[in-house]
């Protein structure tokens, strides 16, 4: 199928609009401009409210909304934009500030008029350090251009905005430990409530919002809340992109009308498995999320089929697994993920995560004795909704899925002594 | 101490409206230069930015890309996410390893490699990656595998 | 309030409050470890989940505000399975070393998995290795590996006391609670911890392998340190105490200690305890000590009458005993000639005197000539709690040096040495002269101005006029005293009178339980003392008895203290140890401390509290009362001491009101000069201590910076002299920023540097040791 016109991925269109210049030419800053001209910020966020459209971070939450949720109270608030992408699997958010960060930029200034926040923060993953490098390139041209600082194209709105470098540490992707980094701290999530929207960065009234979520303003100011939701279902408008990985022929982001069903994304978009291998199992919405199987790749891409189908449409990292790799590895090696990331604070997702994975890892060895299945499932039951912040349960999504679907696999396992695959996590390398 | 890093304590502490939001972005910078944060730099950091040194110690023990020992000229990350793993990323790193004969998370003792393990570098459409001095190298199969260890490299 | 239902049972409990504390409240138990309530919520170790209806998932207690009409459940399948998960993943990593820890028995992760009944066994993988028994400081040692990582040490020591100290180290599974650098934790409050820890990751250095819970007794007890009398539990073995922990007193208070009365109870059996009786130089054995001294006394009575006896009362006698010691005098003898040892000369009489609750409602709190922190410490702990609930909170410190420090951020007036009285009340002329109690204060003073450390003489008086508003206009005003100048007094009740808001004083000084000896008859005022010491010197006195304290040590002109022992023909003390000046005293009897008899002290506030005794007294030592009724007895007179348990409650009538006072003389110091200033330290001066011997500052004297660098003394300290007029002594010192030039303060009651062999004020030449020879 031919890729239908992009809105958020442009870059892959047009060469070099990374460049002010280049982004400028190309509509670039023109729906900056017609917020300023058509909409009071109120009605900003009443439009965003109607478009539907809702948080690319994960939770799915409507962007309107959360932004309404700003309490009225004459302290100063801010836009924070999380751009910590650092779920296995999503790879979006880089794409987006290394290749076209003035997209962000311009959704960042029209996200801050609507909730007049004077100040905004990206947060940036401390591994993109090219990320973060195109961004404070980005930032100087724009400020450079007036699109930043004081008084903004006559507009009277005023913003600055700073790029914050994190240093290695997924559970900063969860908005209140991300706020806690971002005052130089450990990267502990905080209590809630209250809610960053009441008391976030410094104890402001904060928006916290993904990199993606942002770049969907100047195409929706633009082209309107209507436009958008000719796009995508009633609950789940608009475009969202997905980044497939795994053995498909053209790995890659695709942007997608939401709705558009899993096996369109992975044949069409994605170019089909490689070498016409069958798949086993796809995990739809990052590694956090249960996996779905080679019977459900007709589940359209929105988040309330993929719910119904088992799973959540997540940050739309969509990782295929084929038929030959173990899942017991690929169980595992997310497992470990979670045990290292952890950020140590809450018990079961500490020490459970660290537990689990030994198991795991023994049984893939071939060292699995009875009885580690259900020791498994009553691990994951004591921590699932019993931990401090999603990151536990988190952990949870493929192991146990992966145990439900593919519960003869597990137990081959243990049986044998060894991967009835021969131990295979990988299929091959790079160079077929 | 480097004289130079007072202004940069100052730099930092301009941009935020707090002080302790000065601390990550003063040790990037100062970590860039130094390769690593000593016990006495972290003091050091503590003092520019009037934090307590135990404060500055828990919170750089948090962070991975925050290194607490002396590193190589080139760090290397080698991605062991999932889609890397699919990728042969586990032969990459062992591949390195023995050209390289330290293991994960060593440095070579001529100081000029370290070899660390790297969680999800959100390449996974490029796998299996890794980055030198954080600068991505993308389909690194295993010949590629020398070539990370090539070419001149920024700090 | 908000209705609720636990367990079956309802409720009703303010808005905000946790459904922790609501079940305590009906007295149902729910499992912590990273709860506290002076800590606020976490919500990390997740043991207190709770299952609430209508909500989806269990909920953790401790982080759960109460809503109207809900419903909670405690126990039930669900919920114990909850917690026994929880439990199960607490005890992978953790050692199977339960017979060898110190916290066998009362340890949190026993009990609860011995209530849940964590399934036991199914970890079979690598546990992960820490650190184990590594000491934070001489006191603490800390065991990773034990370590549940609830954090309150931690935010203790971080957000509670605002002495960082100790800190989480690395991530994940790999967290650890850890020191910098192995550096040991210096703050005087980190013995807390101890108490805090729910497991056994942090135990008692001292008490380490000295028993084991089960077959020990812990009675409530009070610190005997300093005034502030903290409430404790003491363990006793073998007749000795082998540990001290904080008691917390429901909705009244934490039971934070400081180190001072965590780990300084070795006193009671150290090597030079007295142990035996010393009569004219010959030890003696007790029987016969108390004949003599009997015959002494009756021998006194009978050739010089009943007022030839005094009796002076220090130490850390408990109220009982005090009004034993005052019975005997008045009953027995019939002398007036009863006064208390002290070391400072001010009074607080006690409808000045202020209680905790006045802390917490404070919205200004003065420091009155010393810092709190140093003479009663847990004070300072008390104004922290404050400070965090009220960050306003007003501090203002007048003293000749800085009084205020880090923790609790405040202002100083830092007035030349001995002039705090003066310049409150020159502030107080500033601000409301108009007011008829301020007139008389001020009668005197004319138009004195004070000079002010740091302060342009231009700006002195806008100062004072801010520092006079801060006393009469805040709403809620606390002060803390440090009794040096009694003078003070009349400055406290002048506040008080034209005051329209609340003040209340706190009174700083010793001995700490000296407003119990007041109630059992012992007249607390110096000049009492003094006037026994005039008739002393005078002759008027032939036998002394002195019942605790050392006067020699304590009262401020050891000259004239020494003249009146050496006058009186007979000198006997009683007590723990052997007074200095040992050739002054004709019989020695050991007495028993603090420990050994049950009795009360009241505390700083005026409350009684009573402590009990774990312990017994060692070798021939006796309480008090067995003396007293074998000098009765010699005196042929019937003394019944009965319900010992009741307090006495006695107090000293108290004296006139507002009286002007003094104006200060012109200042005259030499360039090279320095004023000495006296300071009340805990940690200094006191009963000694071996535990506490490393806290005992090798340089307790402090000066300036400067005067420092003049002196050559460097950064760690030197040795000094000092001469006064007619007196030498040596001092080790070291530079404090906090004192100004010209200044050296010096703790009261070192033996190796008496303060009071020079005087407290007086002007002296400092020179380094090295130099004297050269001289
Ligand atoms: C463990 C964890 C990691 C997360 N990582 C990210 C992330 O990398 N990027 C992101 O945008 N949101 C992440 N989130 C979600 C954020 O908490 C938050 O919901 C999101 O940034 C809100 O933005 P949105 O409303 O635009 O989706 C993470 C959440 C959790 C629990
Ligand atoms: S679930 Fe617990 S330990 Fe895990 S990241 Fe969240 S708070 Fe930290
Ligand atoms: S006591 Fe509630 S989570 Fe620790």
């Amino acid at each position: 199928m031919s890729q239908a016109r992009r809105y958020l991925l442009r870059n892959q269109d047009i060469p070099d609009i990374d460049r002010i210049e280049v982004y400028e030419a190309n509509q670039g800053y023109q729906a900056l401009r017609q917020a300023f001209n058509q909409y009071e910020p109120a009605a900003l966020v009443e439009m965003v409210k109607a478009s539907g459209l809702r948080g690319r971070g994960g939770a799915g939450f409507p962007t309107g909304v959360k932004w309404s949720f700003l309490p009225d109270d004459g302290r100063p608030r801010y836009l924070v934009v999380n751009s910590d992408e650092a779920e296995p699997g999503t790879f979006k958010d880089r794409e987006l500030i290394e290749h076209n960060p003035h997209q962000l930029i311009e959704g960042m200034i029209i996200s801050s008029y609507a909730t007049r926040a004077r100040e905004a923060y990206i947060y940036c993953r401390g591994e993109f350090r090219r990320g973060a490098e195109q961004l404070r390139r980005a930032v100087a041209e724009a400020y450079r251009h007036g699109y930043l600082g004081e008084n903004i194209l006559d507009s009277g709105f005023s913003l600055d905005i700073k790029i914050y470098r994190g240093a290695g540490a997924y559970i900063c992707g969860e908005e209140s430990a991300l706020l806690e980094s971002l005052e130089g701290e450990r990267g502990n999530p905080r209590l809630k409530p209250p809610f960053p929207a009441v008391a976030g960065l410094y104890g402001m009234p904060t928006v916290v919002n993904n990199v993606e979520t942002i770049c969907n303003l100047p195409p929706l100011v633009l082209n309107g809340a209507e436009w958008y939701r000719t796009m995508g279902t009633e609950k789940s408008p608009g475009l969202k992109i997905m980044s497939v990985s795994g053995p498909v022929n053209r790995p890659g982001n695709y942007e997608i009308p939401l709705a558009t069903r899993l096996r369109v994304l992975i044949d069409e978009y994605a170019g089909g498995m490689r070498d016409q291998r069958g798949i086993k199992a796809v995990i739809p919405g990052g590694s956090s999320v249960p996996v779905l199987t080679a019977d459900q790749l007709d589940t359209p891409l929105d988040y309330e089929s993929v719910l119904a189908a088992g799973s959540m449409l997540g940050s739309g990292g969509c990782i295929v697994i084929d038929e030959r790799t173990c899942m017991v590895g690929v169980a595992a090696r997310l497992l470990k993920f979670y045990r290292e990331e952890s950020c140590g604070k809450c018990t079961p997702c500490r020490e459970g995560t660290y537990w689990m994975t030994d198991v795991l890892n023994r049984i893939e060895a071939g060292e699995g004795k009875p009885g580690d299945l259900e020791l498994i499932a009553d691990m994951a039951d004591n921590i699932g909704g019993k931990v401090f912040c999603p990151l536990g349960d988190a952990a949870l999504g493929v192991v146990v899925s992966a145990m439900k679907h593919f519960a003869d696999e597990f137990e081959a396992h243990i049986k044998e002594h060894a991967c009835p695959m021969g131990a295979r996590l990988y299929y091959d390398t790079v160079n077929h | 101490m480097k004289p130079h890093w007072e202004t940069w304590a100052e730099e930092a502490k301009a941009e935020f409206p707090r002080a302790n939001s000065a601390l990550l972005p003063l040790l990037h910078r100062i970590q860039a230069e130094e390769g690593y944060l000593s016990p006495q730099t972290l003091a050091e950091v503590a003092g520019l930015l009037d934090l307590a040194v135990p404060y500055v110690e828990s919170v750089v023990s948090f962070y991975s890309l925050f290194y607490q020992r002396p590193t190589g000229r080139r760090v290397i990350h080698v991605c062991t996410g999932l889609s890397c793993a699919l990728s042969g990323s586990d032969q990459l790193m062992h591949r390195l390893e023995a050209k390289l004969g330290i293991q994960q998370g060593q440095t070579t003792p001529d100081g000029e490699y370290t070899l660390l393990e790297a969680e999800c570098l959100a390449a996974c459409d490029k796998a299996p990656v890794a980055q030198v001095n954080l600068r991505y190298r993308e389909s690194v199969d295993l010949e590629a595998a020398e070539e990370l260890l090539k070419g001149e490299v920024e700090s | 309030m908000i209705r609720l239902t636990i367990d079956d049972q309802q409720i009703s409990v303010p808005e905000g409050t946790l459904v922790a504390d609501a079940a305590a409240k009906l007295g149902i138990e729910i499992p912590v470890y990273c709860y506290h309530q002076a800590l606020g919520p976490l919500g990390a170790c997740r043991i207190c989940l709770v299952q609430v209806e209508k909500m989806p998932k269990l909920v953790t207690a401790c982080t759960t505000a109460v809503q109207e009409g809900m419903v909670v459940h405690t126990r039930g399948a669900l919920v114990d399975k909850g917690r026994q998960g929880v439990l199960e993943f607490l005890l992978i990593n953790h050692p199977l070393d339960c017979p060898v820890c110190d916290k066998g028995g009362e340890c949190f992760l026993q009990d609860y998995a011995f209530s849940y009944g964590a399934s036991a066994g199914r970890y079979d993988e690598p546990k992960i290795h820490k650190l184990k028994d590594a000491p934070i400081n001489e006191f603490i040692i800390l065991d990773q590996e034990r370590c549940v990582l609830c954090q309150r040490c931690v935010r203790f020591m971080g957000e509670y006391v605002g002495e960082e100290q100790l800190m989480l180290e690395g991530r994940g599974v790999q967290t650890v609670v850890a020191t910098v650098d192995h550096q040991p934790v210096v703050s005087p409050f980190a013995g807390n911890v101890i108490d805090l820890c729910p497991v056994g990751a942090l135990l008692s250095r001292p008490y380490r392998y000295k028993a084991r819970p089960w077959n020990l007794e812990r009675v409530e007890s009070v610190c005997p340190h300093c005034p502030v009398g903290c409430t404790t539990l003491a363990t006793g073995r073998d007749g000795h105490v082998v540990r001290v922990e904080g008691r917390p007193e429901a909705d009244r208070h934490w039971g934070w200690l400081c180190d001072r009365g965590r780990f300084g109870y070795d006193f009671a059996y150290l090597p030079d305890r007295l142990l035996a009786a010393t009569v004219e130089g010959e030890e003696r054995s007790a029987a016969e000590a108390q004949r003599t001294v009997g015959g002494w006394i009756a021998q006194a009575v009978a050739s010089h009458g009943p007022e030839s006896v005094a009796i002076l009362v220090g130490g850390q006698h408990t109220v009982q005993e005090a009004n034993q010691i005052a019975r005997f005098a008045r009953e027995v003898i019939g002398t007036e000639r009863v006064a208390m040892v002290r070391s400072t000369r001010g009074y607080l009489p006690s409808a000045l005197n202020g209680t905790f609750e006045d802390i917490e409602r404070a919205d200004t709190v003065v420091y009155l000539g010393g810092d709190p922190y140093e003479s009663v410490p847990v004070v300072h702990l008390k104004l922290r709690d404050r400070y965090r609930q009220f960050p306003d909170l007003k501090v203002i410190g007048i003293g000749s040096w800085v009084l205020t420090r880090s923790t609790l951020p405040g202002q100083d007036v830092v007035v030349e040495p001995g002039q705090e009285v003066a310049v409150l009340a020159a502030a107080l002329k500033i601000a409301a002269g108009e007011q008829e109690a301020v007139k008389v204060l001020t009668a005197n003073l004319g138009d004195w101005r004070p000079s002010l450390t740091g302060v342009d003489p231009a700006a002195v008086e806008d100062r004072l006029r801010e520092l006079g508003q801060s006393l009469l206009g805040s709403e809620h005003l606390v002060l803390l005293w440090d009794g040096k100048d009694a003078e003070m007094e009349s400055v406290l009740h002048a506040i008080k009178t034209v005051r329209e808001e609340r003040s209340a004083v706190l009174p700083m000084f010793g001995p700490a339980n000296w407003r119990g000896f007041e109630q059992a008859g012992i007249d607390p005022h110096f000049d009492r003392l003094d006037s026994v010491l005039d008739d002393c010197i005078a002759g008027r006195v032939t036998t002394l008895l002195v019942f605790g304290g050392d006067l020699l040590r304590e009262y401020p002109d050891r000259r004239r203290a020494e003249e009146a022992l050496a006058a009186v023909e007979r000198v006997v003390q009683e007590g723990c140890f052997a007074p200095e000046g040992q050739e002054h005293y004709h019989a020695i009897v050991p007495g028993a401390g603090w420990g050994e008899v049950v009795g009360s002290y009241v505390n700083l506030e005026g409350r009684p509290q009573t402590a009990g005794a774990p312990a017994t007294p060692p070798g021939q030592a006796r309480p008090v009362r067995t003396y007293l009724l074998a000098w009765a007895h010699a005196l042929k007179k019937n003394l019944v001491f009965e319900d010992e348990g009741r307090l006495p409650g006695m107090a000293a009538a108290a004296r006139a009101a507002v009286a002007p006072v003094t104006r200060p003389g012109d200042l005259a110091r030499g360039d090279d000069e320095l004023v000495m200033v006296g300071n009340t330290e805990v940690m200094e001066g006191g009963l000694p201590s071996e535990y506490l011997a490393s806290r005992v500052a090798e340089y307790p004297g402090r000066v300036s910076p400067q005067d420092a660098l003049r002196l050559e003394i460097g950064q760690q300290g030197g040795r000094l002299v000092v001469e006064g007029s007619d007196d030498t002594i040596m001092v080790n010192a070291a530079p404090d920023p906090r004192v100004p030039g010209g200044r050296m303060v010096l703790p009261y009651g070192i033996q190796e540097s008496p303060l009071n062999r020079i005087g407290e004020g007086a002007t002296v030449k400092v020179y380094r040791r090295e130099e004297v020879g050269a001289r």
